[in-house]
């Protein structure tokens, strides 16, 4: 099968998934303990900035594939192709946000309070930064950009499919060049993007390493959902050519780049923790005292888990194993921006407020039934979109250049 | 490895070669009197070497004093030299075990001289903390052995004896798995030698047999090595990027150091392997192994790395302004515009600016323009280690203090020294083993080149072929 079919049972799941997380968006409007109705919109926040980081990551890695002569991935690259295009959809969910801080809707940054800022030296120095142009601009022209160039793949793929032949390289070199000039743009683009959306909210703390942190984070969790997908579309008969061994190099991306994102986090904590520099370690003060949980957690979930499931050869190659591991992690690392945004904007919103954050936040100390149906309603929406752009295109680019080698792939 | 290759590939050995002249092109250098560049390149290699080690011993006798560090600037050359040649002996590693997973059959070409050059640079930066503790006789120190020494034991919280276990720990692993790969090639030797020169080989083959089961406890091994090797390339640089990210100084104290510096440890080491197989593969007449095919993949990854290290200087120099701490910024202010800003405007112009005419492919595959720039990024990047270590330390807290720092001649000849030592091995390395893997090499000769026929490409593309095989 080489035509993919949005069945209006999956539309139906997926528009109810939608329906879900409108409705919890909404509950958690109202049902809201903080100020500023900061629940809200850190739950939208947060999701929008995990999805449109997995879109951003399909087309970074598919760049890298591309001109590092990677084969074995082609036979389903469409998946990645049409995951590229949530960026349209998550920079209209930016816009939200930005209308938001423009209208003084919600409190999520610090610094985009004048009055905040007038009292505060610190942000006086990162305003030049750290303001409400700035960051529509930057998201604005950012992923503009990023969409612009996955746009540009994608459709030279498919234009392979109609006019290409299977020794006609012209394609494969023109996605080559695009991909090549992606690369270092998406690198730069992607650290001042983190910084404003993630970092800032915790507006006085810095750390270097932050940016290429939360994207070894979106690249899990962007690989998670590419293996769920994929035993999904093979349950269905789709991908009848990827076979274990194309699940097994992908089972061996997750663990490798689990351990990465390990040692990024460990990087970033071990030099914090060792330098004891009151400035950095609260941050992570703030999260092992007030959000324990989420701090653990997250290590338990995105590291000690794939760690010990995938390190076998067999696990990557099952179905089941893999399963359970790639839903954790998609999940895992949804949670690891949940305690990267959370606290941050629970301080802040605190704070303006003249109010303590002290004990058990709903919504913020753990993530709560509200939070976990927001969550599956962006997944939905994630979802409906990728569908409707696997339709759009054959399953199957079939003349890919290194088709055949991914046919015949063998580990 | 999929059996099926894509005819867009390259071929990675040229030349139509077979399995026989394989091993002839590699084993014949090992089997001839050495030629006249060898003996020039030796003698000079040689020079080198004894001057470094008359400028150790003159360090040795009459003590650090004859270095020009100071009570402000506590590392200088010593250290710079130090990261600087284990940055170098990246490569290989990462050569012969990332680009393994990788499933980089090119690698096949260069890692046996890219692993050679590993060991040999790390041996030179080992060097560079042995001296620098000044008394010598005590090194032993180092190590955490039970001793009589009573408190005067090693410290475990410090990044300096992480590093002693790191470094050791990769040069054993690069070892072994290097040794291991010579194996069945020492064994190809002993098969061609007579006399004394084949007992030599048969005992640094092992008395290799080249029996199912050898190769079946050969390729095991070589897999464990692999693994094991795997992290130590990220391990190696992260723990000497600790070294000064731990300290709470100023433009050392900066989380994105241990990446950052793995990224320009390859970058380095790519560099290096680069200026040696230029040289390597014309002396030796191996340009059908080490294809312009394969200088082209490894000027790749020196864009790559070194685009990767231009994102960390400004992401570096962004958050030292964002921070909001002066003295963050005033340390970054002093790097491109203090007493060193020359080593900065060098480090920049070498490591980022220099490396982006790789973006042509006609200077990717032209042998000049990649040895002209090899040398550029090992410049640079140590420069980059000078541009952290002595201005950074030149400007510290108390203006007092500050002070300025050039090398003695004792200095600098050490750092000749190590070249001498390098060379001198990696001259020695050419002259007795197999360069390239000749056992690796023609496992990739029919998988990594039968399918790319220039005729091949012109016959589809007549239009009754084309019909044919697209489907």
């Amino acid at each position: 099968m080489n035509q993919f079919t949005f069945e209006s049972k999956e539309k139906q799941i997926f528009l109810g998934a939608i329906g879900l997380g409108v409705l919890c968006l909404i509950l958690s409007f109202f049902m809201d303990s903080t100020p500023y109705h900061s629940r809200f919109w850190s739950n939208f926040l947060h999701n929008t900035v995990y999805f449109t980081g997995i879109g951003f990551l399909a087309i970074f890695i598919l760049s890298a594939k591309l001109l590092a002569y990677s084969g074995w991935h082609t036979s389903f690259k469409r998946i990645w192709e049409a995951f590229s295009m949530f960026l349209i959809v998550g920079l209209v969910l930016m816009l939200v946000i930005i209308a938001g801080i423009f209208g003084h809707w919600h409190h999520l940054y610090h610094w985009a309070d004048p009055e905040a800022v007038a009292a505060d030296p610190i942000m006086q120095g990162k305003a030049p930064f750290l303001n409400p142009m700035v960051y529509t601009i930057f998201t604005i022209a950012i992923v503009g950009i990023w969409y612009f160039f996955a746009k540009k793949i994608r459709s030279i793929s498919i234009a392979e499919d109609n006019e290409g032949g299977v020794l006609n390289f012209s394609f494969n070199r023109k996605m080559k060049i695009w991909g090549a000039a992606f690369l270092p743009v998406g690198g730069f683009t992607s650290a001042a993007i983190v910084w404003l959306w993630v970092m800032s909210v915790d507006a006085h703390w810095y750390s270097t390493l932050f940016a290429w942190y939360s994207t070894a984070s979106w690249l899990v969790g962007m690989l998670a959902l590419t293996i769920i997908l994929l035993i999904v579309f093979k349950s269905k008969g789709y991908f009848s050519m990827v076979s274990a061994e194309h699940l097994h190099d992908l089972g061996k991306y997750l663990f490798g780049f689990s351990i990465f994102w390990t040692y990024l986090w460990f990087s970033q904590y071990m030099l914090i923790w060792y330098a004891n520099v009151g400035e950095e370690t609260i941050y992570f003060q703030t999260r092992i005292q007030e959000f324990p949980v989420l701090f653990y957690g997250n290590l338990v979930i995105n590291f000690v888990l794939p760690f010990f499931i995938l390190m076998r050869n067999d696990t990557k190659r099952k179905t089941g194993t893999l399963m359970l591991t790639s839903i954790a992690l998609l999940f895992g690392h949804w949670l690891d921006f949940f305690q990267m945004i959370k606290p941050g904007v629970l301080h802040t919103a605190m704070e303006s407020a003249g109010e303590h954050a002290h004990g058990f936040t709903s919504g913020f100390t753990i993530p709560g039934l509200l939070e976990l149906g927001t969550f599956i309603g962006f997944l939905g929406l994630f979802l409906y979109y990728t569908y409707t752009r696997l339709e759009k295109a054959a399953l199957v680019p079939q003349n890919d250049p290194y088709l055949k080698e991914s046919i015949h792939h063998h580990v | 490895m999929s059996a099926v290759v894509s005819p867009i590939r390259e071929p990675l050995v040229t030349g139509g070669k077979s399995y026989h002249q394989i091993t002839e092109d590699i084993c014949s250098p090992t089997e001839r009197a050495p030629g006249k560049a060898w003996i020039l390149g030796f003698m000079v290699a040689s020079g080198l070497l004894a001057f470094g080690v008359f400028s150790i011993l003159w360090t040795i006798y009459f003590g650090i004093g004859t270095w020009n560090l100071n009570r402000t600037i506590g590392w200088g050359w010593d250290i710079t030299n130090f990261v600087w040649w284990v940055g170098i002996g990246h490569a290989g590693t990462l050569i012969s075990a990332i680009l393994l997973l990788f499933r980089q059959k090119w690698r096949t070409g260069v890692n046996r001289a890219a692993e050679a050059m590993t060991i040999f640079a790390v041996i030179c930066a080992a060097l560079f903390p042995g001296i620098h503790v000044g008394r010598i006789w005590v090194v032993f120190y180092f190590f955490p052995v039970p001793n009589t020494r009573g408190p005067l034991w090693v410290n475990f919280n410090s990044p300096l004896l992480w590093d002693l276990f790191a470094i050791s720990t990769y040069f054993t692993v690069s070892l072994l798995f290097w040794y291991t790969g010579l194996v069945p090639d020492f064994a190809t030797v002993r098969d061609r030698a007579k006399g004394f020169r084949k007992k030599i080989y048969n005992i640094l083959s092992f008395g290799w047999t080249g029996s199912a089961k050898h190769w079946q406890r050969w390729e095991s091994l070589s897999l464990i090595l692999a693994g094991l090797a795997t992290p130590l390339v990220l391990s190696v640089h992260t723990i000497v990027s600790f070294d000064f990210a731990t300290s709470v100084i100023p433009g050392w104290h900066t989380t994105i150091f241990p990446p950052y510096f793995v990224a320009g440890a390859i970058f380095s080491g790519f560099a290096m392997v680069q200026t040696l197989m230029i040289i390597t593969r014309k002396v030796l007449n191996l340009q059908d192994y080490i294809t312009i095919s394969h200088i082209e993949s490894m000027n790749k990854v020196i864009l790559l790395t070194g685009t990767m290290v231009g994102v960390a200087y400004l992401t570096e120099l962004f958050i030292a302004w964002y921070s909001g701490y002066i003295y963050e910024q005033f340390a970054f202010y002093n790097r491109a515009l203090g007493i060193y800003w020359w080593s900065y405007f060098a480090m920049m112009a070498c490591n980022v600016l220099s490396p982006q005419v790789f973006w042509s492919k006609k200077i990717r595959r032209s042998i000049t323009w990649t040895f002209v720039m090899s040398i550029f990024v090992n410049i640079g990047m140590w420069f980059e280690r000078f541009v952290i270590i002595a201005t950074t330390l030149a400007r510290d807290y108390l203006p007092s203090s500050w002070s300025y720092y050039t090398p003695t001649w004792v200095e600098v000849g050490i750092y000749l020294g190590t070249f001498g030592i390098f060379f001198t091995f990696y001259l020695l390395f050419t002259r007795v083993a197999p360069v390239v893997a000749i056992a690796e090499i023609k496992s990739i000769l029919k998988a990594g080149g039968d399918q790319y026929l220039e005729k091949h490409v012109e016959e589809a593309k007549k239009p009754e072929n084309l019909e044919e095989v697209s489907h």
